[in-house]
C-alpha cells in the first residue's frame, strides 16, 4: 500500500507531465485542466502518505552493479516535505490556470513543473543517496528549463544558465558524498552513513560533510552561492513560488537536517553551518531592504529566511528548522503567487513604479499582507512560532553572538516587508498603471494559502511526533505541541525578538525622521545593492573560464606542420617521463 | 586451415560485401546508386546473425580463436564490445544515410567504404599479433579518410581529410617503429607471448609503450595529438562524423588498450599516463566546446572530453588492476556512442534541412537553430536528449555511465585518484555550460531565418533518432542493460594483464 503511495505520488506528476506534453500546444485548455488534474491528485497521494509513515523501506529496487538498492523511506521528514511539494505544487499550478493563460508552448511549462513536482518527491523520499543526487539534478535541471521559460530574453537565458551551472558546481558535492559512502561502507542507503558514521576515517567523513555542506549551500542559496536566486527570478512568478520559494530551494535544508547524526561530530561541522545560516541571514536580509525589484526582494528574503533555517541546524535544532520550513514554503508560496497576481496585472516588476495597489486589488493587498505578517513574525501567524523557535532553540544551544545577529536579522525583515508592502500596495500611485483585477484561480489558490499561514502552526503537534518517531539517528525529543506553543509565549526571547520586530517596524514608519541614519549607513545599503561583490566574483570566474578557453583557441592553429610538432612534442614528454620513472 | 566459425563470418561478411555495394553502384543501372543503400543494410542486416553466434559461443566457450597460417584472430569479450559498438552504430548510421545522402554522387564509394569500415573495426578488435592490429589499425584508416573526404569538391573537406592523413600517418609510424622494437626485444608479435617474454624492465620496452601510447593516442584523440579531431568530425558527413566519434576513435583505443595490456609487466605507470591523458582531454575538451559557434565543431571538441573519461577509467583499471574502472570505461564507451552518435545524427538532420538539402554546404552554427524545435520537434528533442545525456544529467545513460568511473576511482581509496574523479565532475558541470545553451536555442520560440528557410526533413530520418534516444533513456533508468557487454569486457581487459 505505502510503495503504491509512493510510487503514484512520484508517477502521477510525471504521467501529467507526459500527459501534457502530448496534448500538444494547439489545445491550452486540455493542458491546463490536465496540469490541474495530475497535480491535485499528486497531492492528494501525498497527503494519504501521512498515517502509513515508518522508518523502514518501504520500496526496493535493485539496480545491481554499482548502483546498488533504489530505496524509498517513508518517515516523517519525507512525508512531510512531500506533501509539502505536491499541495504547494498543485496550488501554483491552479494559479498558472489564470497567469499562464495565453501564453504559447504551455505543454513545455506544465511538464516541467509536473516533472518537478515528481522529482521534489522523490528526492525528499529516497533512502539512498545516489537516488537522492539524480533527483537532485532533475530538480535543477527542471528549475534552469523553466528559469529560461521565455528563453528569447537574454536575461532569462543567463539566469537559467547561472543556476543550473551554481547548483551542479554544489551537486559535485554530495555527488562526492555518494561516492564515498559507496567506496568505504558498501551501499548507498542514508542509513548505513547514519549508523556507521564513526567507521568512516576521520579526514573522509569531514570531506563528507563538507562537501554536503556545499551542496546544500548551492541548491538552498546561501552565502556564497546565492547569487543564481535573484537570476532566477525571470522564471514565470508561478515557478518562482513553487521551485525557488517553496520547495526545491529547501532540499539543501532538508540534507542538512537529514544527515546531521553523521555530521554533527565532524570538527567545526555545526559552527560551519551556524555562520553560513548566519551570514546568508543577514546579508540577504540588507540586500532585501535596497532592492526595487519586487520579485528580487522576495528572493532575497527566500535567501535570508534559509539562512534562518540552516542556522537552526548549525545549532542542532533540527525541529525547529524543519517546521520554519514548513512555514516558509507557506507563506513565501503565498507571496509570491500574490506578486504574482500584481505582476501579471500591472505589468511591471519595479516597486518604484507601483503604489497605492491597494484600493484597487484588495484582495491580493489583503492575501499579501496576511504572508507579510507572517514574513515578519508577527504573532499568531504560523512564521510566528517557526521563527520564535529557531531563535529561541538559538539562545539555549547556539552562540551568543550568533544569537544577536539573527535577533537583528528579524529587525531588518520587519523592515524590508514593511517597506516592501507600503512601496507596492499604500503611499501615492507613483505611475499610471492599468489594473486587471485577479482571476478566480488567483483568487483560489492564494485564498487556500493564506488561510494555511494563519493555521499550519497548529500541526505543530502532529509534526513533532512524527519527526520523533520515524526519525531513529536524529534522537529528537520534540515536546508536545502545546507544551510547544506554551514556550513560545512565555519565553523572554519571545518578547525581545517582538521588540526588535516592532523596531522594524517603527523604524519604516518614521523613516523620515531617521533619515540622518539612513543617510550615514549609506555605505552598507550601496554594498548591499552591489550584492557584496559575490556578483562580482561570479562574473570574473566565468570570465576567467572563459578567457581561457578563448585563449587555448590559438593552440588549434589548423596548421599541419604545428599538429605534427604537437604529436612529436608529446612523444618527447612520454618517453621522458617513461626514462625518468623506469 | 581451420573452419570459419561464427565470429570469422562476423569480420568477413562486411569485408566481402564492400566490393559488392562498390560494384552494384557502378554496373546496375540505372538505379544502382539506389540499390547500394539497400544492399548496405541487408549486409549489415545479415552480419548480426554471426555475430549472435558469436556471441553466444563466447558466452559458452570463451575465447573464440581463428588461425590462418601463422596469424590468428581471437575474440574476447572486448573485442565482442567493439563489434557490438560498430555494428550496431554502424546499421543505424547506414540506416540514416539512405535519406541523407539521398541526393550525394558516388554513394557506392560511401556505402562501400562504411561497410568495409565497420568489418574492419570488428577485424581490429580480434587481431592477436601486433602485426595483424597494425594492419586492421591501417585499413580503418584507410576506409575513414574515403569518408572524412568524401565531399572531395569542398576545399574545407578536403583540408579536413589532408590533415587526418597526415597526422594518422604519423601516428602509424610510431606505431611501426613501437612493433620493431617489441619484435627486437622478445622476438614475437603475439600479445599473450609478447607479456610472457617482455623482462620486468626493459628500456627499449618502454620506449615502444611510448611509441603506442602516441601513435595510437593520435587516432583515439589525445590531447594534443588530438588536432585533426575537430575538423575530420565537423566536415564528414554527419552518419560519419557519428562513425568516427563513437566507434573509430574508441577502436584507437581499443588498439591502444590491446598493446599496453602486453606491456602491463615492464613496471610502466601505464595507468598513471592514461589517467593524465585523460584529465587534458577533459579540460582541453571542455574549454574548447565552450567557445564554439559551430554545432558540429562543439560535438567534436566534446568528444575529446569524453574520451577523458573512458580514460579515466581504465587508467584506473591499469592503475589498481580492478575491473571496476575498466567496466565503467567500456561503458562509457558504449553510452558515449550511443549518444554522440545520436548526436551527430541530429545535428545532421537538421544541418540537411537547413543548408545540405538547399544545396548549401555551410556549417550549421548554434544561432541557425533558433526555435528549430518547432519545425523539427524530433530532431530538436533527439539533439536535445544527447547533449544532456552527454553533459552527464540523470537520468540518461551517460551519468550512469560516468558514476561507475567515479565509483572505481573512489574505490582505490587513492587521494590523488578521488582528487581526478572531482575535476572530472567538475568538468561534467563546465560541460553544462555549453551543452545547456544548445538546448535553449533550439526550444526559442523566436525562429531563426535559416529555419524559417529550411526544407522538409524526410520521416525516415527520425527513424534511428528515435532509436538511440529512447536506448539512452532507457540505459539511464536500468543501467544493468549493457552490463552483458561492459562487465566481461573490463575483466577480459584486467584478465589480459595476466596476473
Amino acid at each position: 500500500m505505502t510503495d503504491w503511495l509512493i510510487v503514484l505520488t512520484i508517477g502521477l506528476p510525471w504521467l501529467g507531465a507526459l500527459a501534457v506534453w502530448l496534448t500538444g500546444d494547439d489545445r491550452p485548455d486540455q493542458q491546463h485542466r490536465l496540469a490541474v488534474i495530475f497535480s491535485v491528485l499528486a497531492g492528494i497521494t501525498a497527503l494519504l502518505l501521512i498515517p502509513s509513515t515508518s522508518d523502514s523501506v518501504a520500496l526496493r529496487i535493485d539496480v545491481g552493479s554499482v548502483f546498488g538498492d533504489f530505496t524509498f523511506v517513508p518517515d516523517g521528514l519525507g512525508v512531510f516535505l512531500a506533501a509539502v511539494a505536491t499541495v504547494v505544487g498543485c496550488l501554483a499550478v491552479v494559479f498558472a490556470v489564470d497567469y499562464m493563460d495565453g501564453e504559447k508552448q504551455l505543454g513545455r511549462f506544465y511538464s516541467f513543473v509536473l516533472l518537478f513536482i515528481g522529482a521534489m518527491v522523490g528526492l525528499v523520499l529516497t533512502g539512498s543517496i545516489l537516488l537522492l543526487f539524480i533527483f537532485w539534478e532533475i530538480t535543477a535541471l527542471t528549475s534552469y528549463a523553466l528559469i529560461s521559460f521565455h528563453n528569447d530574453d537574454p536575461k532569462a537565458v543567463a539566469g537559467g544558465i547561472k543556476a543550473l551551472v551554481m547548483t551542479s558546481f554544489g551537486g559535485v558535492g554530495m555527488l562526492i558524498g555518494g561516492l564515498i559512502v559507496y567506496a568505504y561502507l558498501g551501499d548507498y542507503q542514508i542509513s548505513t552513513l547514519l549508523s556507521r558514521a564513526d567507521e568512516l576515517p576521520s579526514g573522509v567523513l569531514a570531506a563528507l560533510a563538507f562537501g554536503f555542506l556545499i551542496a546544500a549551500a548551492a541548491k538552498s542559496a546561501q552565502v556564497p552561492f546565492h547569487t543564481w536566486l535573484p537570476g532566477a527570478m525571470e522564471a514565470p512568478t508561478p515557478v518562482s513560488a513553487l521551485i525557488h520559494a517553496a520547495t526545491m530551494v529547501n532540499g539543501g535544508v532538508y540534507v542538512l537536517a537529514r544527515f546531521y547524526p553523521a555530521f554533527e561530530g565532524v570538527n567545526g561541522w555545526t559552527t560551519a553551518v551556524t555562520v553560513v545560516g548566519l551570514v546568508s541571514a543577514l546579508m540577504a536580509a540588507l540586500m532585501a531592504l535596497v532592492a526595487t525589484d519586487l520579485k528580487r526582494v522576495l528572493a532575497y528574503s527566500t535567501v535570508s529566511q534559509l539562512g534562518y533555517m540552516v542556522y537552526a541546524i548549525g545549532v542542532g535544532d533540527i525541529f525547529a528548522s524543519q517546521f520554519h520550513l514548513l512555514s516558509h514554503a507557506v507563506f513565501k508560496a503565498l507571496l509570491f503567487l500574490s506578486a504574482g497576481a500584481v505582476i501579471h496585472s500591472v505589468g511591471t516588476r519595479d516597486m518604484r513604479e507601483m503604489g497605492g495597489l491597494g484600493k484597487q486589488m484588495p484582495f491580493v493587498r489583503n492575501v499579501f499582507v496576511v504572508g507579510s505578517l507572517a514574513l515578519a513574525g508577527l504573532p499568531i501567524l504560523n512564521g510566528f512560532w517557526s521563527k520564535e523557535l529557531i531563535l529561541e532553540g538559538g539562545l539555549h544551544d547556539g552562540p551568543v553572538w550568533a544569537y544577536i545577529g539573527m535577533v537583528i536579522g528579524a529587525g531588518i525583515t520587519a523592515l524590508y516587508t514593511f517597506r516592501m508592502v507600503w512601496l507596492v500596495f499604500y503611499s501615492e500611485p507613483r505611475a499610471k498603471l492599468h489594473v486587471h483585477p485577479a482571476g478566480q484561480m488567483m483568487r483560489l489558490s492564494t485564498g487556500i494559502l493564506a488561510a494555511g499561514t494563519a493555521t499550519t502552526w497548529l500541526l505543530i503537534g502532529l509534526f513533532g511526533e512524527l519527526l520523533e518517531d520515524t526519525l531513529p539517528f536524529h534522537h529528537l525529543h520534540v515536546e508536545a505541541g502545546t507544551t510547544l506553543l506554551g514556550d513560545v509565549l512565555t519565553a523572554p526571547a519571545t518578547y525581545l525578538a517582538l521588540g526588535v520586530v516592532a523596531l522594524g517596524l517603527l523604524a519604516w514608519w518614521f523613516r523620515d525622521l531617521l533619515s540622518g541614519v539612513a543617510a550615514s549607513l549609506r555605505p552598507i545599503g550601496d554594498a548591499a545593492a552591489a550584492d557584496f561583490g559575490f556578483e562580482w566574483l561570479n562574473r570574473r570566474v566565468a570570465l576567467w573560464v572563459t578567457t581561457a578557453g578563448e585563449s587555448l583557441r590559438t593552440f588549434q592553429t589548423g596548421s599541419v606542420n604545428w599538429n605534427v610538432a604537437g604529436i612529436v612534442g608529446a612523444l618527447i614528454v612520454v618517453l621522458v617521463i617513461l626514462a625518468l620513472g623506469a | 586451415m581451420a573452419d570459419m566459425t561464427a565470429f570469422t563470418w562476423m569480420i568477413a561478411l562486411p569485408l566481402l560485401a564492400a566490393p559488392v555495394i562498390y560494384l552494384i553502384g557502378r554496373l546496375v543501372r540505372p538505379d544502382g546508386e539506389a540499390l547500394t543503400r539497400w544492399a548496405a543494410l541487408v549486409m549489415l542486416g545479415l552480419t548480426w546473425i554471426p555475430f549472435a553466434i558469436a556471441a553466444s559461443d563466447l558466452n559458452a566457450d570463451g575465447v573464440q580463436t581463428y588461425t590462418l597460417g601463422t596469424a590468428s584472430l581471437r575474440l574476447d569479450d572486448l573485442g565482442l564490445l567493439l563489434a557490438a559498438l560498430s555494428l550496431g552504430l554502424g546499421t543505424i548510421v547506414v540506416f540514416y544515410s539512405g535519406p541523407y545522402m539521398a541526393a550525394d554522387d558516388g554513394q557506392e564509394k560511401y556505402y562501400a567504404s562504411l561497410v568495409a569500415m565497420v568489418g574492419v573495426m570488428m577485424g581490429l578488435g580480434c587481431a592477436a599479433d601486433l602485426f595483424n592490429l597494425w594492419v586492421w589499425f591501417e585499413a580503418m584508416a584507410i576506409a575513414s579518410y574515403l569518408l572524412v573526404a568524401f565531399y572531395h569538391e569542398q576545399p574545407t573537406s578536403l583540408e579536413a581529410g589532408v590533415k587526418y592523413l597526415v597526422q594518422s600517418a604519423v601516428g602509424s609510424v610510431f606505431v611501426l617503429l613501437g612493433i620493431a622494437l617489441v619484435l627486437s626485444q622478445t622476438g614475437t608479435l603475439d600479445l599473450t607471448e609478447i607479456r610472457a617474454a617482455a623482462p620486468e624492465s626493459s628500456i627499449p620496452l618502454l620506449a615502444a609503450g611510448g611509441l603506442f601510447l602516441i601513435g595510437f593516442g593520435v587516432k583515439a584523440a589525445l590531447v594534443p595529438m588530438h588536432t585533426w579531431l575537430p575538423d575530420a568530425h565537423s566536415q564528414a558527413p554527419s552518419g560519419i562524423s557519428a562513425m568516427l566519434s563513437g566507434v573509430v576513435i574508441e577502436a584507437g583505443l581499443v588498439a591502444l588498450l590491446r598493446v599496453l595490456s602486453a606491456l602491463v609487466g615492464i613496471g610502466a605507470s601505464w595507468g598513471e599516463l592514461l589517467m593524465v591523458f585523460g584529465a587534458f582531454n577533459m579540460l582541453i575538451g571542455n574549454l574548447m566546446a565552450l567557445r564554439q559557434t559551430q554545432v558540429k565543431r562543439l560535438l567534436a571538441y566534446s568528444s575529446l572530453s569524453h574520451v577523458g573519461y573512458m580514460l579515466l577509467g581504465l587508467g584506473i583499471a591499469f592503475y589498481a588492476q580492478q575491473a571496476a574502472g575498466a567496466e565503467g570505461g567500456f561503458f562509457h564507451m558504449l553510452t558515449h556512442g550511443m549518444m554522440k552518435g545520436l548526436a551527430f545524427l541530429a545535428a545532421g538532420a537538421l544541418l540537411y534541412a537547413l543548408h545540405a538539402s538547399m544545396g548549401d554546404h555551410g556549417p550549421l552554427t548554434i544561432s541557425d537553430l533558433s526555435g528549430a524545435a518547432q519545425k523539427y520537434p524530433w530532431a530538436a528533442l533527439g539533439l536535445s536528449v544527447a547533449v544532456l545525456g552527454l553533459a552527464g544529467l540523470p537520468p540518461l545513460a551517460g551519468f550512469m555511465s560516468k558514476w561507475q568511473i567515479f565509483v572505481a576511482g573512489f574505490e582505490t581509496k587513492n587521494e590523488w585518484i578521488e582528487a581526478l574523479v572531482v575535476f572530472a565532475a567538475l568538468n561534467s558541470v563546465l560541460s553544462l555550460a555549453y551543452y545547456a545553451p544548445l538546448v535553449n536555442a533550439l526550444y526559442r520560440q523566436k525562429p531563426s531565418d535559416a529555419v524559417l528557410a529550411g526544407g522538409p526533413l524526410p520521416s525516415l530520418m527520425n527513424v534511428p533518432l528515435a532509436v538511440l534516444g529512447v536506448a539512452i533513456v532507457a540505459v539511464g533508468v536500468w543501467p544493468s542493460l549493457l552490463d552483458w557487454l561492459s562487465g566481461p569486457a573490463g575483466r577480459a581487459l584486467i584478465a589480459s594483464f595476466g596476473f
